[in-house]
């Protein structure tokens, strides 16, 4: 009876171990998730780095909430390129499509070779975004 | 609301912790008893408190690392307890202490962050130094290095009215410095570090000058080798350099530079230590010199295989025959007693922690904190599968604790700080 019982505590802890990981693993899953994963979930977007020295071809998800994009190491996306401003430009949503703001650079930010002002002005997939001299891609 | 969630899997764990030290007692013949009481207090009291004091200080931080340390610190102290119920009582006082450091941390940080780590790089590198070399002070001194197993790592500090020396391990603390230090020194230098420009055929160099941290590197993890006979903390040491380097620059060549130096290391101090000699041999063939070199990796190798899948149970087993259960081997101590269903449980609550830490580190904004990030996640992280390579026979048993799970305060006090610090860097990406 005592080797029974004891063999039935075990197999429950170990049971009870999981659990726990489970919920944690769970969590995690939600925590590493996409941000704005769902309403946009299906078609995020990515900002893509295409040319400019450091993090060449690193991909970023866009977020609802937009990112900075600037020489500043506060920068939502940092970039190490002494033609860009500080604070450079902004990508963004807008009612569900991706939007680009000059934040008031010194060299101007250029879509598809324009001059963007500082109102959002609307990017389609596949379009060129050019800081300084670092181009980025939204797909 | 994720703070009520981290809250109630704190709670959890603290539950799991107590029952795992009411199931040994019952294996031992004995009934619910003060014991467990003891563990469900302490473990809510450390947790618990350091759950409040991120929730004062830090309040954005991630919910998650916390309860997945306290799990892992719980199923090491069910083990450790089941080993030796005195050096768990010692075990709860270190856990205490621990928790208490750790709240300190996150208070000291309340107003600046960590971004007030990186103005005082310098000191965190001369802490470090001296930690590594405390060891050494003379036998005769009242604060005084001892030689422990062969390795020279532990300092004693003689209290008058006190029986016992105090003794710690400062090495554990230096590496967390270290690991301030690197992220600081890198944040500033990394741009400079990853331009190219030179190249021999089609290996691309960086400047010399910037291959001299690796060189430093080698050559720190070198003397703690030679002096302290310590080649677990050598090694994790020039893991996380250059794991640290290639993070911030991206350029895979100081992986390849790394490699190439660990090998050479490893030759080198094989052919002239003793000691190294001996855990080689112990680690290729165990069974050979199965009463001397090989006794701990064979007792090892048993306790996992005959734990089977589910194990003993708690408390059935025979754990205390392996030299080193409550420390470097607590991993086979729990694969006798939990089985194969326990030893992943707790790879798997490692994988996750390691997963939390590089996701904050992937989300810090400012290269200070990414790098901050990157390093202690992989300090965790390289430590663990360097201790759990060896007790699995991958490499040769370097002799490192498991963080959370061995027996030693200085090793919980290392790692409960470098949670926080984890902590306290999500909390900041955050807000």
């Amino acid at each position: 009876m005592p080797v029974l019982f004891l063999n039935i505590l075990k197999v429950l802890f170990i049971v009870l171990l999981y659990l726990f990981l489970w919920q944690i693993a769970r969590a995690v899953r939600a925590n590493l998730g996409p941000v704005g994963s769902g309403r946009y979930g299906r078609r995020a977007s990515e900002i893509v780095l295409i040319r400019g020295g450091e993090g060449k071809g690193e991909r970023v998800r866009l977020r609802s909430s937009g990112h900075v994009i600037g020489r500043s190491e506060q920068a939502d996306i940092p970039i190490d390129d002494p033609y860009a401003s500080e604070f450079h430009a902004r990508v963004g949503l807008a009612d569900d499509a991706v939007v680009v703001t000059d934040l008031g650079s010194t060299n101007g930010t250029y879509l598809n070779g324009r001059r963007v002002g500082n109102t959002p002005t609307p990017v389609r997939k596949g379009d060129t975004v050019q800081i300084g001299k670092t181009i980025l891609e939204v797909r | 609301m994720t703070r009520n969630l981290e809250a109630a899997l704190i709670v959890a764990a603290s539950v799991i912790a107590g029952l795992g030290v009411a199931i040994v007692e019952f294996a031992g013949g004995s009934w619910l008893d003060a014991q467990v009481a003891l563990t469900l207090i302490t473990f809510l009291a450390a947790f618990g408190g350091l759950h409040m004091a991120i929730r004062t200080w830090s309040p954005s931080a991630d919910p998650l690392l916390l309860p997945v340390t306290a799990f892992l610190t719980g199923v090491g102290f069910i083990e450790v307890y089941r080993i030796d119920p005195r050096l768990a009582n010692v075990q709860r006082w270190s856990l205490l202490v621990a928790a208490g450091v750790g709240a300190w941390v996150s208070y000291v940080l309340r107003s600046e962050g960590v971004a007030v780590l990186r103005r005082y790089r310098y000191l965190f590198l001369a802490g470090a130094v001296v930690l590594l070399v405390l060891p050494l002070l003379p036998s005769s001194w009242p604060l005084h290095g001892a030689t422990v197993n062969g390795s020279r790592l532990w300092v004693r500090l003689n209290l008058p009215g006190l029986d016992r020396a105090l003794s710690f391990q400062p090495g554990e603390v230096a590496k967390v410095l270290l690991a301030i230090f690197l992220a600081s020194y890198l944040a500033d230098r990394a741009p400079a570090m990853s331009v190219v420009d030179r190249s021999i055929g089609r290996l691309r160099l960086p400047e010399p000058r910037y291959l001299a941290p690796v060189a430093i590197a080698a050559g720190a993890a070198f003397l703690v080798l030679i002096y302290q006979r310590d080649l677990g903390a050598s090694l994790l040491i020039f893991a996380l350099f250059i794991v640290m380097l290639y993070a911030a620059t991206g350029r895979a060549v100081y992986l390849g530079v790394g490699a190439v130096l660990v090998i050479v290391g490893g030759v080198v101090g094989y052919l002239s230590f003793g000691h190294v000699q001996r855990r080689v041999a112990g680690w290729l063939h165990p069974f050979a010199d199965y009463t001397d070199t090989g006794y701990q990796v064979a007792q090892g190798l048993f306790a996992l295989g005959s734990g089977s899948l589910t194990g003993a149970g708690l408390g059935l087993g025979r754990p205390d025959a392996i030299p080193a259960a409550t420390t470097d081997y607590i991993f086979a101590a729990i694969g006798e007693e939990l089985g194969l269903a326990g030893t992943i449980a707790v790879i798997a609550a490692f994988v996750l922690l390691v997963t939390i830490g590089f996701g904050i580190a992937l989300r810090s904004r400012d290269r200070f904190r990414k790098f901050l990030a990157t390093g202690l996640t992989a300090l965790l992280g390289i430590q663990t599968a360097l201790i759990l390579a060896g007790v699995l026979r991958i490499l040769p048993v370097t002799g490192i604790t498991l963080p959370f799970l061995s027996y030693g305060g200085s090793s919980l006090l290392a790692s409960m700080t470098t949670v926080v610090l984890l902590a306290r860097i999500s909390h900041e990406e955050r807000t």
